[in-house]
């Protein structure tokens, strides 16, 4: 590290404050292609997506497209994404979080690695063949269905249907429950014995120390966790799409059928004004969730 | 007292339902043959028979194999050198690279579409670009989290004091000591890149996924079959990532995680 100490001797008097000095600048220069990747790959397409959304299809500067997702069908699309997400991430961040409490206090060692890998796994397990091993199991025509009729339950007696609302918030849990485990584990696990039997000492009882420290400090990561959960569900495409036969109308699914081309072409920025719907949505819940994230590695290692 | 005997036991019981249950029913769904009863290995010499399986297949290996270059040469340099050199633009970076788990991949398909040169669309290894995006905030992660547990600065600087040059100190202390994270980083990208559909369908492009959705509409039980393969594979496949990650961890000497 010498020649650090010699080009600070050589800068020694210059403004240190917002200058661009060689040093400086051989520290950034490395760091120039990721920046140049992101730039070409995400930015500049989102800018794109962003500007051309306030712009009608003649190119000229225009509310239209932004007025038009507020109506339906959009509107109705928005409404039904939204709820996805939010029941979604209801249903499965509750039983998520038991189970992840079960597995954090009761569970050895062995068995919460095997759960973490599991979950890894699984929280992965999205998209289209999962939808269709929900078809083989929970279709008309199903394994689980027919084992389920053998036992004295027809579960097609009423009006269920895989490809509705309903059956997407059941496929949705198969992911959203690992990735409830895996994002809800760190916090159970952050907290310590040592204060429970602190608290115990100092004459409390359980149910005081989960209500003024267990679950004060549990619920930040319970919050972002759900909003994790919202933003998955609300933006999921792929096993969406291969459980619905146009019946739902979901936002992700609206943008997929502008983009295939299936709708006339004089709504080309309406798909793009939907996109940047989505991302207003999506990052009203995913910042919060990465802010509280970071303070709360804080105390959990 | 009885009631937290069997806690335990009951919830991993009730994940193992949860677990097996759609899985188990694919297996038996994809043995079917024709009837609800007969079973067979039909569906599965079907696929062996299709020229396309092969072909997607090779297509999907391909663009993940692509991906994994770009993010071998792009992703981690950069971290190596964010530890090395440039410690306080780490944060930034880290903001940066989590960007993309913002932004629906729905959203950013039709701004890929609508703002990437037309040469670089009619060539399929654009996919491999957009993949090392989708796979970004994954990969900075595991390898800023890598380099993290391990005093990187100070062995090279110790190694560059002893007199090695640059060549030696990357070849004998930098590339050894960062090899389990960089491992881990390129598996998730090539476990992202061989299971993507959005992205690709709305690029409109065919690889292995979008293909098996494709196979569905004329054979279903087939379309069953091939989730059943690439679910076990992707399995197989993540759970050796976790076991590996496990093992980097557990490799480090007690107190420095």
């Amino acid at each position: 590290m010498t020649s650090t100490t010699q080009d600070r001797v050589v800068i020694k008097g210059a403004p240190l404050r917002g200058t661009l000095d060689r040093q400086n600048l051989g520290v950034l220069v490395p760091l120039l292609p990721i920046v140049l990747f992101l730039g070409f790959f995400f930015f500049f397409p989102m800018a794109v997506v962003f500007v051309d959304s306030f712009k009608s299809n003649e190119g000229n500067w225009s509310m239209i497209n932004i007025v038009t997702i507020f109506h339906d069908p959009y509107r109705m699309a928005f409404i039904n994404s939204i709820k996805l997400g939010l029941v979604s991430a209801i249903t499965a961040s509750i039983p998520g979080a038991l189970f992840a409490y079960v597995i954090e206090t009761k569970g050895s060692q062995s068995l919460r690695r095997i759960v973490s890998s599991l979950s890894g796994v699984l929280a992965n397990t999205g998209g289209v063949p999962l939808a269709f091993m929900f078809v083989a199991a929970f279709g008309a025509e199903g394994s689980a269905v027919m084992i389920l009729k053998k036992l004295g339950w027809d579960l097609y007696a009423g009006n269920f249907s895989l490809f509705s609302f309903t059956g997407i918030v059941v496929v949705y849990l198969y992911f959203q429950i690992p990735l409830m485990i895996i994002v809800f584990s760190p916090a159970i696990h952050g907290i310590r014995k040592e204060w429970r039997d602190a608290s115990q000492n100092l004459g409390a009882t359980p149910l005081q120390f989960w209500r003024f420290i267990g679950l004060p400090l549990l619920l930040p990561s319970f919050a972002a966790s759900f909003l994790l959960l919202f933003a998955s569900a609300f933006a999921a495409y792929a096993t969406a799409r291969a459980m619905t036969v146009g019946n739902i109308a979901l936002v992700p699914l609206q943008i997929g059928n502008l983009v295939d081309g299936n709708v006339s072409i004089n709504q080309a920025n309406a798909g793009k004004a939907l996109a940047v719907g989505m991302v207003v949505i999506s990052a009203i819940a995913m910042i919060p969730y990465l802010i509280i994230q970071r303070r709360a590695r804080r105390w959990q290692t | 007292m009885k009631i937290r005997g069997i806690l335990l036991p009951s919830t991993l019981l009730a994940a193992i339902i949860f677990i097996t249950l759609p899985f188990g029913s694919a297996t038996e769904f994809s043995f079917r043959d024709g009837g609800k009863t007969k079973h067979s290995l039909a569906a599965y010499r079907w696929i062996l028979a299709q020229e396309d399986f092969l072909h997607y297949l090779g297509v999907s290996l391909r663009l993940a194999l692509g991906a994994v270059f770009i993010t071998l040469l792009i992703m981690v340099p950069t971290v190596a050198w964010l530890h090395l050199r440039a410690q306080k633009y780490r944060p930034l970076m880290e903001f940066l690279t989590l960007l993309p788990l913002v932004v629906p991949v729905v959203a950013l398909s039709i701004g890929a579409q609508s703002a990437l040169p037309e040469a670089l669309q009619s060539n399929e290894y654009e996919l491999s670009f957009m993949y090392v995006i989708l796979a970004m905030p994954y990969t900075y992660r595991a390898l800023d989290i890598g380099m993290s547990a391990i005093p990187l600065k100070t062995i090279t600087e110790a190694a560059r004091g002893l007199g090695a040059s640059w060549i030696k100190a990357i070849t004998f202390v930098i590339a050894p000591v960062i090899r389990n994270a960089v491992v881990a980083s390129l598996f998730l990208t090539l476990a992202l890149s061989l299971g993507e559909f959005t992205l690709t369908s709305l690029l409109h492009w065919d690889t292995f996924p979008t293909w098996v959705t494709s196979v569905s509409q004329q054979n279903i039980i087939g379309a069953i079959a091939l989730s059943v393969f690439s679910l076990a594979a992707a399995f197989l496949f993540l759970f050796a990532i976790g076991l590996l990650t496990m093992r980097s961890k557990s490799d480090l000497p007690e107190g420095q995680e």
